[in-house]
């Protein structure tokens, strides 16, 4: 089933001479199941066409279609509401909120979840599944990078979303957490949603079903 | 080494965090406002009575009597010595007098003859002919007269020449009577040929030797009968009388809110260096001394200061001019016009000191701590031990950030605490107000009715239903006959006085027998009278009555300058005295109902109001400079909100943009900063009522007045008005932060770290 498509994305970053146009004419499309790495040199657009997928931010042209909506035509209240329902982020930074204990980061979003109360049972099973009972009662400076990007993957998960989009998720670990959260994110992938995942990593890129070369703006696969 | 660039490198960074740089010069002219409202009202009551007395030239010593030929007082006057200037007038009381604008027929007319004026001209010129008028300002505003316009004297039209002020009394209508000036000639050659004079003004040579003058002076006025001096002094204290305790109240509110802005100002610079402490550590570590570092804090912050600071108290003195001019107007003194500007202008210099050295103290100590430390931006990441209070949903997580930024949320507690306490202090103050206008137990009396009746039919008055208790109530106006500048009121019941007039006791005991005085502090202090010393009264009639003192009472009446004894010596020394009868009503006796049975058997029944009963118009006049003041007080607790909201937003915006990028909107985000803003509230109220409790409304009270305890306390009620407030506030800063997050796109905090 097809999650994604996004057709003769522009993007430009300043104004005049200073415009530079990092996505010009990139095109993209993902389904359920698959998991697909996004490649290229630093700043080269790979981070921005993470956001745009994820409504984020905005395009300066073309299209994207998630989950069978518009995103260009969702005003901010539309896409807030899809991000909560259809969209997971992972960071490189793991961005967990440092006052709130592991289990805490992960059930702040099911206070959003439409699903009343089994969206905390959920984050909770989430959190045995992926091995995180001793971390969640900690708080994260108390924890490895390994233990805290696992957490946040388990937040984004929280809600149970279609797409999960992650930017440099091993970015910031050893080699071995790495090992680990690449593989947690084929799992994911395998569980009928759809895994975009931007790195520079080629071992990260290994695990992917198609990976994507974003080039002078475009993307090449 | 030190910083490159001096002012131009500071301005760059200013431009450079502009944002930043609005926020904190918001704070810095609400506390400038707060200072610019502050020292205008402050200045311009504690100078106003001296400004107006010099301009117009007031006498040192005004002299009334009964009309006597104007040689004979001139002959005994000028003989005494440390004699500057003298002028004499005809003062008529009672006089019928009216306009287009208002009528009365108690105006006081006063001849004008040669030598010194007294009053200031502020509109128009002087007298020069008989058919001329000058009209006091209180009477022109109220009746609206101009120069050039008319006034009528009985059946004589007067043409306005000018517009005078003088503080020898308060303004009409605080005043008793509208009063105008003539020229002595417009009595007529007859009275000009042989002009007969009931007022003296006299200015001396040396006003230290004024007592021994009006020793010398009394010596001089055998003859004179109904001779009362006042001297400047007792113009003073006769004004402050009509608004004292307010006025000092204002003043003491003044203090509390310079001390309010000062601490607000420290705290939102020290919040500034906590959130640039990354830079600080960047410029240790690039080798920039300790020094170095708080110079360039202090620049910065004082050329933020410097604009912030003039728009504050420019806005503050716009708010405060008006109703603090219309105050003097109204006890007939002079705005301080320019001469305001030189203490604006400290003002300022010690708003940009204060901000600046708030700057940099916590700049130098953060830049004398190791490098490292300061790198990692010193307080960002919370502490082990931070609190798991306020649960983990969206309102909850607000609250933490708030609390891990402890040093911070504390002094935004204290600052918010102490501003808060200024609200509360002013409920408390307008409360007060209310009560002494309307309350008379609140000042000690404890009889609701007054009625001109006979002495000796009493006992009819008790007789009607509701009536408890009535007794004639003697009130002479005296002064002390070894200090005759001090003036004061002797009240005297027959009997026990306190079933009247209960003023609490502060030492010695009540008034037992006729030759026994109680006296108040606020004539006991100055005098050095205690209990066992003798009171000598010079009274109007010119004769002399000795009290025993044998206690000092705390009285509202007359500023505290009042004595209670009992009528025998005042009737001896002038047997033509009539009291007015004070008549207690029963408990829940419905007073409406006594005052037709009174009225019913020919008592002329009046109610008895409290210490201001007379000062509606002054009461209205304070009443909008507290509401000024208030106003700028209740914007200043929303900026203290917003500042640390913002604060708090722009440090974790990563936190919130995390939050937006999983589908937290608008009433997520505003839930967040609303737990952030409602711990600062939580920890302020408190403070607030424990602050207003124990020190400002304590000390406010003494430093309203020194002869009376003002139970300045605030009610429930107005707790919780005040902790309302606060919350409302930090809802409405919460919504206004959300909004201004809403605008900024979600990638921008995502890629802050």
């Amino acid at each position: 089933m097809r999650l994604v498509t996004a057709r003769s994305l522009v993007k430009t970053y300043g104004e005049g001479r200073a415009a530079r146009r990092v996505l010009d004419g990139a095109d993209l499309h993902l389904d359920a199941g698959e998991l697909v790495a996004l490649v290229g040199p630093s700043g080269c657009g790979k981070s921005t066409l993470l956001h745009l997928i994820g409504g984020l931010d905005r395009p300066d042209g073309g299209s994207i279609e998630l989950a069978g909506r518009r995103l260009e035509q969702e005003s901010e209240r539309g896409l807030t509401e899809l991000r909560r329902r259809e969209v997971g982020f992972v960071f490189q930074f793991f961005h967990l909120i440092p006052e709130l204990t592991g289990e805490e980061n992960v059930l702040l979003p099911t206070r959003l979840s439409r699903n009343g109360g089994s969206a905390p049972a959920r984050a909770r099973r989430l959190i045995e599944e992926l091995g995180l009972a001793e971390a969640a009662s900690r708080r994260p400076a108390q924890l490895s990078g390994g233990e805290q990007q696992r957490l946040s993957i388990a937040r984004a998960l929280a809600n149970d979303p279609a797409l999960l989009l992650a930017d440099e998720p091993t970015g910031n670990l050893d080699q071995e957490s790495g090992h680990q959260v690449l593989a947690l994110l084929r799992q994911v992938a395998s569980d009928s949603r759809g895994v975009l995942l931007v790195t520079h990593d080629a071992e990260a890129a290994s695990i992917a079903d198609r990976v994507l070369r974003l080039e002078g703006g475009r993307l090449v696969g | 080494m030190t910083l490159p660039g001096g002012l131009r490198a500071s301005l760059r960074r200013l431009g450079a965090r502009r944002g930043r740089s609005l926020l904190a010069a918001l704070g810095i002219a609400a506390a400038g406002a707060m200072l610019g409202t502050a020292v205008t009202v402050a200045y311009g009551l504690s100078t106003g009575f001296d400004r107006a007395a010099a301009r117009a030239d007031l006498p040192d010593v005004i002299a009334r009597f009964s009309p006597e030929s104007q040689s004979v007082v001139d002959r005994r006057l000028s003989a005494l010595p440390n004699l500057r200037a003298r002028a004499y007038r005809r003062e008529f009381t009672g006089a019928p007098l009216s306009s287009e604008g208002g009528a009365s027929n108690g105006g006081v007319i006063q001849t004008v003859g040669p030598g010194p004026r007294g009053y200031a001209i502020v509109a128009g010129r002087d007298l020069r002919g008989p058919g001329e008028a000058v009209v006091e300002r209180g009477v022109a505003r109220e009746w609206h007269i101009h120069v050039g316009g008319s006034v009528t004297i009985g059946e004589t039209d007067l043409r306005v020449v000018g517009i005078s002020v003088s503080p020898d009394n308060v303004a009409f209508p605080l005043a008793k009577g509208p009063r105008v000036y003539v020229s002595s000639r417009a009595l007529g050659p007859r009275f000009t040929s042989r002009p007969s004079t009931n007022l003296a003004l006299i200015w001396l040579n040396d006003r230290r030797l004024l007592d021994q003058t009006l020793t010398q002076a009394r010596v001089a006025s055998y003859g004179l009968s109904n001779l009362r001096f006042l001297t400047r002094h007792g113009v003073r204290t006769q004004i402050d009388q009509a608004a004292g305790i307010v006025i000092a109240l204002l003043v003491a509110f003044s203090v509390v809110a310079l001390g309010s802005a000062g601490v607000m100002l420290a705290a939102s610079a020290s919040a500034d260096v906590q959130r640039r402490l990354q830079g600080i550590g960047v410029a240790r570590a690039l080798g920039f001394t300790p020094r170095a570092v708080a110079a360039q804090h202090a620049l910065d912050a004082a050329l933020v200061a410097l604009p912030a600071g003039v728009a504050g108290i420019a806005i503050g003195w716009l708010v405060a001019s008006g109703p603090s001019a219309r105050l003097l107007e109204t006890v007939n003194e002079l705005p301080p016009g320019s001469a305001l500007l030189g203490p604006l202008a400290l003002a300022l210099l010690g708003l940009v000191l204060l901000v600046a050295l708030a700057s940099a103290w916590p700049a130098w100590r953060a830049a004398r701590r190791p490098v490292v430390r300061v790198l990692r931006g010193g307080d960002v990441s919370p502490s082990a031990g931070s609190a798991r209070f306020g649960g983990a949903g969206f309102f909850g997580v607000g609250m933490r950030l708030a609390a891990a930024r402890r040093g911070r949320t504390l002094s935004t507690v204290a600052v918010l605490a102490v501003s808060s306490a200024v609200v509360l202090l002013m409920l408390g103050l307008a409360s007060l107000l209310q009560r002494l206008e309307n309350d008379p137990s609140l000042v000690g009396k404890r009889y609701q009715l007054t009625v001109t009746f006979p002495v000796d039919r009493v006992h009819e008055l008790e007789a009607v239903p509701g009536v408890a208790a009535a007794a004639p109530r003697y009130s002479v106006d005296a002064a002390d006959s070894f200090a005759l500048g001090e003036n004061l009121r002797v009240i005297a019941y027959p009997g026990d006085h306190t079933r009247f007039e209960n003023p609490p006791l502060e030492s010695g005991r009540r008034v037992r027998s006729a030759g026994e005085a109680e006296v108040g502090t606020g004539v006991a202090d100055p005098l050095g009278l205690r209990p066992g010393a003798t009171l000598a009264l010079a009274l109007p009639s010119g004769a002399e009555a000795r009290f025993r003192v044998v206690g000092l009472v705390n009285a509202y009446e007359n500023d505290g300058r009042v004595v209670y004894t009992q009528p025998n010596r005042l009737l001896a020394a002038d047997p033509s005295l009539t009291p007015s009868i004070a008549v207690r009503l029963k408990p829940g006796a419905d007073q409406d109902t006594v005052t037709t049975r009174l009225s019913e058997i020919g008592a002329q029944p009046q109610a008895v109001g409290g210490a201001t009963s007379s000062s509606r118009a002054l009461l209205s006049v304070l009443a909008s400079l507290l509401r000024a003041v208030a106003l700028v007080d209740g914007i200043v607790c929303l900026y203290i909100l917003v500042q640390a909201l913002a604060l708090t937003a722009r440090e974790r915006r990563s936190v919130i943009a995390v939050l937006r990028a999983g589908g937290a909107g608008s009433r997520e985000v505003r839930l967040v900063l609303t737990g952030a803003a409602l711990l600062v509230v939580a920890g302020a109220a408190p403070a607030a009522v424990a602050l207003e409790l124990f020190l400002l409304g304590p000390g406010a009270s003494r430093l309203a007045a020194s002869y009376v305890s003002l139970p300045l306390d605030v009610s429930l009620g107005q707790i919780a008005i005040v902790v309302g407030g606060l919350v409302l506030l930090a809802v409405a800063a919460a919504a206004w932060s959300a909004r201004r997050l809403r605008r900024e796109p979600v990638v921008a905090g995502l890629r802050s770290d």
